[in-house]
């Protein structure tokens, strides 16, 4: 009994450690690129590294801040990661729909057309979009950095997932009811499903917020600008002021981390039943 | 049964409509490119229509190079990616203390931007003061030149790729874990078996589905992989000039913007895409056998 | 009807935001008959200082210009930024009324770029004044594709307190190259040498020695002098008195923590070196770079191009070109930038020799290159395939020098890799 006891408290022991070495080696980029942007523009490229900044320079977060008009660039970017979160929401609930309620013709094939465009590099289609979007005279537009994202395969088919799993009783139930598709769709599917759709909600914002080549090739004027565009302009050929892209790091990833705290509840239940129901 | 009926086009338009103008078109337009000889991309001229750039890619020692890497990297990250997400996941869900922390932890490195990973990285894996030689000198072994000697450049990628990929990973695994039934584990508590089976009886059963779909969206993202190279080797392929780490993605990104050589880059994506297709079907191949056998038995 | 009407308004919902764009960006598309009231747009990468510099003279222009010309500045991030928008924009005819460009940029759209031949003939103060390597370089398409203004050049940054604790002097000859390194490696254990861009090394060297580089046709140096210049490199890296970047990321850091005692490498690079570390405090030193046979420095830098095919807007684009070129506005971009002018008048002028004469890092960095300007050339990459013999230069003597091959099998490696690229 007493052996048994002893294994046990030492299986905790290492369920911790191996927790906590793990979440330290996760987490030292994070915390790297927090020390960093405390530290001096010298002191950062010493050799070899310190880990500790010796003098720390809340400077850094002032002078990144004032180099380039990031108010403006903060509100551009929380328009355009919004707007994009809402509208993928609605045409991958829309679809998602589709492909999990409906039958229609031709449907098996458009779906896995549909999933092999997961499989495009999607820098291919860089210049020939960039095309597009000069000739519908969309260049330095909110519509320019929205638009093309608002179709997306991967939330699709997670929320395709979730909506086949909605026992079928419920739909022909509600069939009876003569209620109709759309109705159904927004009153019983998504409610049910509201967990699963803030994850992708919140995928969806993140992957906009951190875009950075796309904007920076459709957008022109500093009033189009958006925020991964900032730290760009601590960097040139001949170095780089690593001090102020970290600091300009932080600012940028500081309200993804607020959001995920505030929704995180809802993002786990929601990716619960993926799994579920394969 | 459901009749069928064109509604569920209405449904599908405004996704059908994006795709077809931002996927479609200029996928073929790239499937066009692959057989134009000397393709100048911004004024349109070629000067014939063959397959010389798929002659030129196969003979390209780069490409090669790039295809047997990038087939190393799918075996290696995509299963020690899922395996080592799946064990810490499923310490997260177990009786601990401080669980929200530690998942919050866990999860900061998928927000963490690009070049402060790359820089970090970079110090971890330096041949002299790096952290990862330093512990590996604590316990005797000698120094390794991850980022100096090209025999390491594939570990050194490996290792990145891996620990950039657990975050999400161990996030949907967390979920999953957090959906499976409790009354399955309460049986099992009840017949006292032990831990390791309920996690392989019980556990891994149950996740099976959420363990697919992890492992085709790796292997389709590891297909991809163009990033983690570039930050680990400064933009580079690889030390000292050779591309021991090259990629299939970044052979393209370089021919394409680099070399300017829009045709080739256009063929490779072309071979890429192919690649990706025959391995995803081999994936669901032994689903569908079972179920030809199942409906075979019937 | 109902997802029709959804769907409709999802779509209204993107494009409503036309309105919110419009009152947000400065549309430049207003077009204008006369020399009065154009506005032109100029894409440029330049950051930090000399945007800050840029933008006060764009400002002098603007408001003193008399003709009603408002310059607009573009930001287009790094030069590898600003080169993928070009041609994203070349592709979509979409350029901006001019930029900074070098010529490797363009080669897939020469037809593009506006000839300057005649705006150079009937109202330009005195083509010959601007520095030959540039005209040269910029008439390498047969016509005067641009005018160069951010240019700058490769000198010798070393550790002055290093130098002078072992009574030694920048090196000025390959001999010094060989006697220098070694007191360096023997009494600091430190390589002496690092270059920024192997390319540029190699063709430094072989300039040196009289030998050639390449050209559209191919190598050039598989020849005695060539194989002799390879041979001197390999030996600087073998005998430890210089190393290779590998897995550190700049020399300018390495200089900052004094694991290396110089560099050659862009003048740009000047304000990256810290000199006032705690416990790596030094005095930075600027020389011309050593000479071989022959005298031969590299210069590296932009030049401005013309897109513009609105006749008012190119007369536009002219006058502010000829105002960034001018003696005078060269002097201040030098100055404040630590560029070299790109005209004779401007080095001469008085404001520009006084500054010189200071003792600020830029002071020190402008007198060096001062000093290599009679040997300046500009590497030639108007070529097709320019850019790919840039990186596989680079990435085979680098793979060369690692491996420590001969200096025969160098040189057959490295014409084998740009032949490659040619035929």
């Amino acid at each position: 009994m007493k052996s048994r006891k002893a294994v046990t408290v030492l299986v905790e022991i290492v369920k911790y450690v191996v927790l906590i070495a793990g979440a330290l080696f996760t987490l030292l980029p994070f915390v790297w690129m927090v020390l960093s942007s405390l530290k001096s523009g010298g002191e950062i490229i010493m050799i070899p590294p310190t880990l500790f900044p010796k003098k720390v320079l809340f400077s850094n977060y002032v002078e990144a801040w004032t180099a380039a008009p990031f108010p403006r660039y903060f509100l551009n970017t929380v328009l355009v990661a919004g707007i994009t979160t809402v509208g993928v929401l609605l045409t991958s609930i829309l679809s998602a729909f589709a492909f999990a309620r409906l039958d229609f013709p031709g449907k098996k094939i458009v779906f896995s057309l549909f999933m092999a465009t997961l499989m495009i590099p999607g820098e291919m289609l860089l210049i020939t979009n960039f095309v597009t979007i000069t000739k519908l005279g969309w260049m330095d537009t909110y519509q320019a950095m929205i638009v093309p994202w608002l179709a997306n395969v991967f939330y699709t088919y997670l929320l395709t997932q979730f909506f086949s799993s909605v026992p079928d009783a419920l739909y022909l139930a509600a069939k009876v009811d003569k209620c109709s598709d759309l109705k159904f769709l927004f009153k019983i599917m998504v409610p049910m499903n509201k967990n699963a759709i803030t994850t992708v909600a919140i995928l969806s914002f993140i992957g906009s917020w951190n875009s950075f080549l796309w904007p920076l090739l459709v957008t022109n004027s500093k009033e189009m600008r958006v925020l991964s565009y900032g730290l760009v302009r601590f960097q040139s050929e001949a170095g780089a002021q690593y001090q102020l892209i970290m600091a300009a790091s932080c600012i940028l990833v500081l309200p993804i981390v607020v959001v995920y705290l505030i929704l995180r509840k809802y993002i786990l239940e929601g990716m619960a039943y993926t799994g579920v129901k394969g | 049964m459901k009749k069928k009926s064109f509604k569920g086009y209405i449904y599908l338009a405004p996704v059908l409509i994006i795709m077809l103008v931002f996927t479609a078109y200029p996928l073929v337009r790239a499937f066009i490119m692959s057989f134009y000889e000397d393709y100048n991309a911004v004024n349109g001229t070629y000067s014939g229509i063959n397959i010389e750039n798929y002659r030129a890619l196969f003979a390209s020692s780069d490409f090669r190079t790039a295809l047997a890497n990038t087939t190393i990297y799918v075996l290696f990250v995509v299963p020690l990616s899922v395996i080592i997400s799946l064990l810490i996941a499923n310490l997260l869900n177990s009786h601990i203390k401080f669980q929200g922390l530690f998942q919050t932890l866990y999860f900061l490195p998928y927000v963490t931007s690009v070049i402060a990973i790359g820089v970090v990285w970079r110090w971890i894996l330096h041949s002299q003061y790096g952290l990862l030689n330093g512990i590996l000198n604590f316990f005797g072994i000698e120094s390794i030149g991850w980022l100096t000697d090209r025999r390491y450049s594939m570990a050194s990628l490996i290792i990145f790729a891996v620990w950039k990929s657990l975050a999400f990973n161990i996030m949907i695994f967390l979920a999953a874990l957090q959906g499976i039934s409790p009354d399955l584990y309460s049986a099992a508590r009840v017949d006292s078996t032990p831990r390791w089976r309920v996690f392989f009886r019980i556990t891994v059963p149950a996740m099976g589905p959420i363990i697919a779909y992890a492992f085709i969206m790796g292997i389709i993202n590891a297909f991809k992989v163009y990033n983690e190279v570039y930050a680990l080797f400064n933009g580079a392929a690889g030390p000292n000039g050779y591309n021991s780490a090259i990629t299939i993605v970044f052979y393209i990104y370089d021919q394409f913007y680099n070399n300017k050589k829009y045709g080739i880059a256009a063929a490779g994506s072309v071979v890429l895409f192919l690649l990706i297709m025959v391995f995803t079907m081999i994936q669901k191949l032994p689903a569908k056998i079972r179920a030809r056998k199942e409906a075979a038995q019937k | 009807m109902k997802t029709k009407r959804l769907v409709a308004m999802g779509i209204a919902a993107v494009m409503g935001l036309n309105l919110l764009t419009a009152c947000g960006n400065g549309s430049t598309s207003s077009s204008s008959g006369s020399g009065e009231g154009v506005t032109i747009t100029f894409w440029h990468a330049m950051s930090n200082a000399q945007e800050q510099s840029l933008t006060e003279l764009t400002d002098k222009f603007n408001a003193e210009n008399g003709q009603g010309i408002t310059v607009e500045l573009v930001n287009q991030g790094a030069y590898k930024d600003l080169e993928s928008k070009l041609t994203a924009n070349a592709a979509a005819d979409t350029l901006p009324d001019m930029a900074q460009a070098y010529n490797n940029y363009v080669t897939d759209y020469v037809d593009k770029i506006v000839p300057l031949d005649d705006f150079v003939k009937n109202d330009f103060d005195n083509w010959e004044d601007i520095v030959e390597g540039y005209r040269i370089e910029n008439s390498e398409y047969g016509f005067i594709s641009g005018l160069p203004f951010n240019k700058s050049t490769y000198p010798f940054f070393y550790n002055k307190t290093m130098f002078d604790e072992l009574g030694l002097e920048p090196p000025k000859t390959w001999e010094d190259l060989e006697t220098c390194g070694a007191v360096i490696l023997e009494k600091k254990g430190i390589p002496m040498l690092g270059y920024d861009s192997m390319c540029d090394m190699l063709e430094i060297f072989l300039r040196q020695n009289g030998a050639q580089y390449v050209d559209e046709t191919g190598a050039l140096f598989n020849t005695p002098e060539g194989l002799e210049a390879v041979e001197f490199i390999l030996g600087l890296y073998e005998k430890g008195y210089a190393r290779l970047i590998g897995e550190d990321s700049y020399f300018s850091n390495l200089m900052s923590a004094e694991q290396i005692a110089g560099y050659v490498g862009s003048c740009a690079g000047v304000t990256y070196i810290v000199t006032d570390n705690e416990g790596h405090e030094f005095e930075l030193g600027v020389a011309p770079i050593a000479q071989g046979k022959y005298n031969a420095a590299y210069n590296a830098g932009t030049n401005l191009m013309m897109f513009t095919k609105d006749e008012a807007k190119q007369k536009a684009v002219w006058e502010y070109m000829k105002f960034l070129t001018s003696a005078e506005s060269q002097v201040k971009w030098s100055i404040d930038t630590g560029y070299v002018p790109v005209r004779t008048s401007a080095y001469e002028s008085d404001t520009y020799q006084e500054f010189m004469n200071g003792d600020t890092p830029g002071a020190i960095t402008a007198r060096a290159a001062y000093g290599q300007a009679p040997y300046g050339y500009v590497p030639s990459n108007y070529f097709k395939g320019a850019n790919e013999i840039r990186n596989k230069v680079s990435d085979t003597l680098t793979m060369c020098i690692s491996e420590g091959r001969t200096a025969q099998e160098t040189v057959d490696a490295l014409v084998q890799a740009i032949d490659e690229v040619v035929k």
